[in-house]
């Protein structure tokens, strides 16, 4: 990837390097010269002897192009060396010694930051008369305190990693530090900077010769050679054509050239995220033969495929699992067990680059109407989010926009589904919050998601989920963000909403305790697979699941203090053994375990297990 | 909300003294005798008697805290003295010409939120689509090309060649509304190009990252359609870093429009700073810069105050 991103340097580099080498050779080229006029000859039409034709004084155009790029790529790059060595060197020692310093070399410039750049640059050519020197000069002060800023951020970054301070601790000077440690390491940032400021300082040279208080004329610049076409713009237009082209790619190729370099040198950026608004159309699987509409949902089946450089990847694979009206399935594993991708699944929001590859979700709505939500419509699926099924996320914090208030987010929930007004709505969002528990929900309705507690902002996203009496409610880990006390108020919450209702909840966790003080069902989710699936209490009694009894095992429940952890890791889903999928970490495996899936065993008429040897655990 | 905006214009006070105070200074700052270094025209020495003459007149004869005491008290009463060439109050000009610059900035920054904005997010919407890259492609010229080029380049197309509007020029708002608008439009839409191109850059990615968030997620699992996700949601989030971005450019606006009301004969600040720097009036062009800075610091105070209203974390913070 890095490779790439430095290809991509090629073509800008070539061109400003060409630009450079042509007008460093300029007296190589056996051009006319740039000053010398030839009045009768004035804005003559290109010929052998002036290919780009000649200006209102006669004077040949091609030369005087080379030799403007000369004056403008002089002042720009002395301008920026200049004010590169000054900046880097204020900034390196402000960022190093802090305190006092800091505030001489670094705070003091920002004073120069204040004034828009051109005006500035003006205020130094009215105390010291145009000229090029004077242009150096003014661009200089103007773009010292650039590089002061970046190099001072720069050296806080570097100077806390351990090898400086490791330098330190073995007596090296401060400046010996500065000069060998500090700025090489600093130096992708600078010579970022660099670029920038060589096309600001091109920009301002030309801008300010255009007005006449930059080059001096006669004396060849792109800035002087428009304000001169200007004045003959009617007769000869192409005079104005050529210094503004030049000018204009001059700066293009330095600008993209700046682009790819941060590109090139900052890991973050180019990498384009999807968002969760850019859902690609969700894959269109071939129909599925009908089959017995479920009490609430079954999922059938259900395989979520990725697409990545590392090839095609299933995080999710063959997951089954049902849901009865008023009861509560809880869904067990450790992170990357792929929990909160099936509940993403169920709800129609997988990230975009993530599809349903396989099976069958069917969904029976308040009206009795089956819908597979694996092959449902976005527009039909955006029906069913937030009326009939709702979600409650993780984070509280993060999923309230911080720019509304929290009844309005309420309300919105209710607005995009029911004909009302906004006014009642408002009041069913107060009623809500009520319910929910919220203290004084009225005035709690105004108030901003900053303004309210964890908990609070919990129960608001609760209210937001049931608004609409949900059918289906997807719980991902929702108390996992808030500290215990408040944990068991949100459980509680939850509890008696589905009593009220006879919704289903779907709880995903990876928290033991929490499951079997809530769920009916538990099914445990390992690296993409449901491996164990039955009532809460018969599960947790006597695990039929090696896995399972590993996780019970290694739960702190108080009790049996003995806490055991499971060897190993999840296996990422690019690189599955291919066999049983915890045979890598389990304690009882066998030969069998490893070249055979286990298919999934029915332990008793409510019990599922995917071990070979489920007989044996217990 | 009150206690937030008083503490901002505390501090843009306290900026407007020290930009003050640093315009004062840097008359002083300059090596050697600054009416010499005014009067000398190419390495010439000028005359003395001149020297004297100019010293007296910029009162660099007194003491220095009598200079300075003298300049802030001038500054309280609004008055920024007069132009070394002809003795005209530098306050009345700047009065007369001021207006004219801000309608500019302000039309050129309303035409390119105009466009930028909306392109910005439809191109975040469909990354790495045709539309998106050819955007992106225009952005890219646009922020490449001077603005004196680009003003040049359409009075020669717009105004020569196609005869569709004047070269240039001014007419006051009260002579001729409809006049004063066409005049208008070929300067605040020769800023807005490179404007808008940094605009569109912004809020392109900016409302990448905000589709990331996870309260776009909750919207969308709530069934809110994407129309009113993006508008309620996406955008206004999204505004935040637009508009600090703006308000970073303002120096540069400011500046640009040096250039701009010189190719199109607009008669702001601008063409009489240029004017003052050519006959190297010191006084006028202290003038000027100090009055454009204060602009700039009052332009950041307004940014501030209305990233309050977009953000209720700004204000209770």
């Amino acid at each position: 990837m890095a490779g790439r991103r430095i290809s991509h340097l090629y073509l800008p580099g070539a061109i400003v390097g060409g630009i450079i080498l042509v007008a460093l050779a300029a007296p190589l080229w056996h051009l006319a010269d740039p000053v010398k006029m030839e009045v009768p000859a004035r804005l003559a039409l290109p010929s052998l002897a002036h290919p780009l034709g000649q200006d209102e004084y006669g004077r040949d155009v091609l030369s005087r192009i080379i030799w403007g790029a000369r004056a403008s790529l002089a002042v720009s790059f002395l301008s920026a060396l200049f004010a590169g060595v000054i900046g880097t060197v204020l900034g390196l020692t402000g960022g190093y010694f802090r305190g006092f310093v800091e505030l001489l070399t670094v705070r003091s410039m920002e004073a120069i930051v204040c004034f828009p750049p051109i005006l500035l640059a003006l205020l130094v050519v009215t105390l010291m008369g145009p000229g090029a020197a004077t242009l150096v000069l003014a661009l200089t002060i103007l773009y010292a305190p650039g590089y002061a800023r970046v190099a001072f951020a720069a050296t806080l970054t570097t100077r806390g990693l351990d090898f400086v301070t490791a330098q330190e601790a073995l007596g090296a000077k401060p400046l010996r530090v500065l000069t060998l440690t500090i700025l090489p390491n600093i130096a992708p940032p600078l010579l970022v900077q660099f670029s920038l400021t060589v096309a600001a300082a091109m920009v301002l040279e030309s801008g300010l010769s255009f007005l006449g208080l930059g080059v001096v004329p006669p004396a060849p610049s792109w800035g002087l050679m428009i304000r001169g076409a200007r004045s003959t713009m009617e007769q000869a237009p192409w005079l104005l054509l050529w210094p503004c082209a030049a000018l204009t790619g001059t700066i293009l190729a330095f600008n993209l050239l700046c682009d790819r370099l941060r590109d090139a040198l900052d890991p973050r950026a180019g990498a384009t995220a999807g968002g969760w608004l850019a859902r690609a159309g969700a894959l269109r699987l071939p129909d599925a033969t009908p089959v017995a509409t479920p009490a609430l949902l079954a999922a059938d089946g259900l395989t979520i495929e990725i697409e990545t450089t590392l090839g095609r990847i299933r995080p999710v694979r063959d997951l089954s699992l049902s849901l009865k009206p008023g009861e509560t399935l809880a869904l067990v594993g450790e992170s990357g067990s792929g929990k909160t991708l099936t509940g993403l699944a169920l709800i129609g929001l997988l990230p975009p680059t993530m599809t349903i590859a396989g099976g069958r979700i069917q969904f029976v709505d308040r009206a009795g109407r089956s819908h597979d939500l694996a092959r449902t419509a976005e527009g039909d699926m955006r029906a069913l989010r937030g009326n009939e099924i709702a979600m409650v996320f993780q984070d509280p914090a993060s999923c309230l926009n911080p720019v509304h208030r929290v009844g309005d987010q309420v309300a919105e929930g209710i607005l995009a589904h029911r004909d009302l007004s906004r006014g009642e709505a408002a009041t069913q969002a107060v009623g809500l919050l009520t319910e929910v528990g919220l203290p004084d929900a009225a005035q709690r309705a105004r108030a901003y998601p900053h303004e309210l507690s964890g908990g609070q902002r919990q129960r608001a996203m609760i209210a937001s989920a049931v608004a609409n009496g949900p059918r289906l409610l997807i719980a991902d880990e929702p108390t996992t963000a808030l500290d215990v006390t408040i944990q068991a108020q949100i459980l509680d919450l939850l509890a008696a909403l589905k009593q009220k209702s006879e919704m289903g909840l779907i709880f995903i966790t990876h928290n033991l305790a929490v499951v079997s003080e809530i769920a009916d069902r538990v099914c445990v989710m390992y690296a993409g697979e449901i491996v164990e699936e039955g009532p809460v209490a018969e599960v947790f009694a006597a695990p039929r699941h090696p896995y399972t009894a590993a996780l019970i095992a290694s739960a702190p429940d108080g009790v049996d203090a003995a806490l055991m952890a499971i060897p190993g890791t999840v296996p990422p889903p690019h690189l599955l053994p291919e066999g049983c999928t915890f045979a890598p970490r389990c304690a009882r495996v066998s030969e069998q375990c490893r070249s055979a899936k286990p298919p999934a065993a029915q332990v008793s008429a409510t019990r599922m297990s995917r071990c070979h040897k489920w007989k044996e655990v217990a | 909300m009150l206690a937030y905006a008083l503490g901002r214009i505390a501090v843009a006070l306290g900026l407007i003294w020290a930009v003050a105070t640093l315009v004062f200074l840097i008359i002083h700052l300059v090596p050697g005798d600054p009416a010499e270094l005014l009067l000398s025209q190419g390495g010439v020495a000028p005359d003395p008697s001149a020297v004297a003459e100019l010293r007296d007149k910029l009162g660099l004869n007194l003491p220095i805290t009598t200079q300075y005491l003298s300049y802030f008290g001038g500054l309280l009463h609004g008055d920024l003295g007069a132009s070394l060439l002809d003795d005209h109050s530098i306050a009345d000009e700047i009065a007369l010409r001021l207006p004219r610059t801000l309608e500019l900035i302000f039309a050129a920054t309303l035409l390119a939120v105009l466009i930028g904005l909306p392109l910005g997010t439809l191109a975040a919407l469909r990354p790495g689509s045709v539309l998106d890259r050819v955007l992106a492609a225009a952005a890219g010229l646009g922020l490449s090309v001077p603005v004196f080029v680009v003003g040049t380049i359409a009075i020669l197309v717009f105004a020569q060649k196609l005869r569709w509007v004047p070269a240039g020029g001014y007419v006051p708002f009260w002579r001729d509304p409809l006049q004063h608008f066409i005049l208008l439009l070929m300067p605040a839409a020769t800023i807005a190009v490179g404007l808008g191109a940094v605009v569109f850059r912004m809020t392109r990615s900016s409302v990448l990252e905000v589709l990331t968030r996870d309260y776009v997620r909750a919207a969308h699992a709530k069934g809110v359609a994407p129309r009113r996700i993006v508008l309620h949601h996406v955008v206004r989030n999204a505004l935040i870093p637009v508009i600090t971005v703006l308000a970073l450019h303002a120096g540069s606006l400011l500046g640009g429009t040096v250039l701009v009301e010189f190719v199109f004969n607009w008669p702001g600040l601008s063409g009489y700073l240029v004017r003052a720097v050519e006959q190297r009036d010191y006084p006028e062009v202290v003038g000027i810069v100090l009055v454009i800075s204060v602009a700039f610091v009052i332009i950041n105070l307004a940014v501030d105050l209305v990233y309050a209203v977009i953000d209720p974390r700004v204000r209770h913070g």
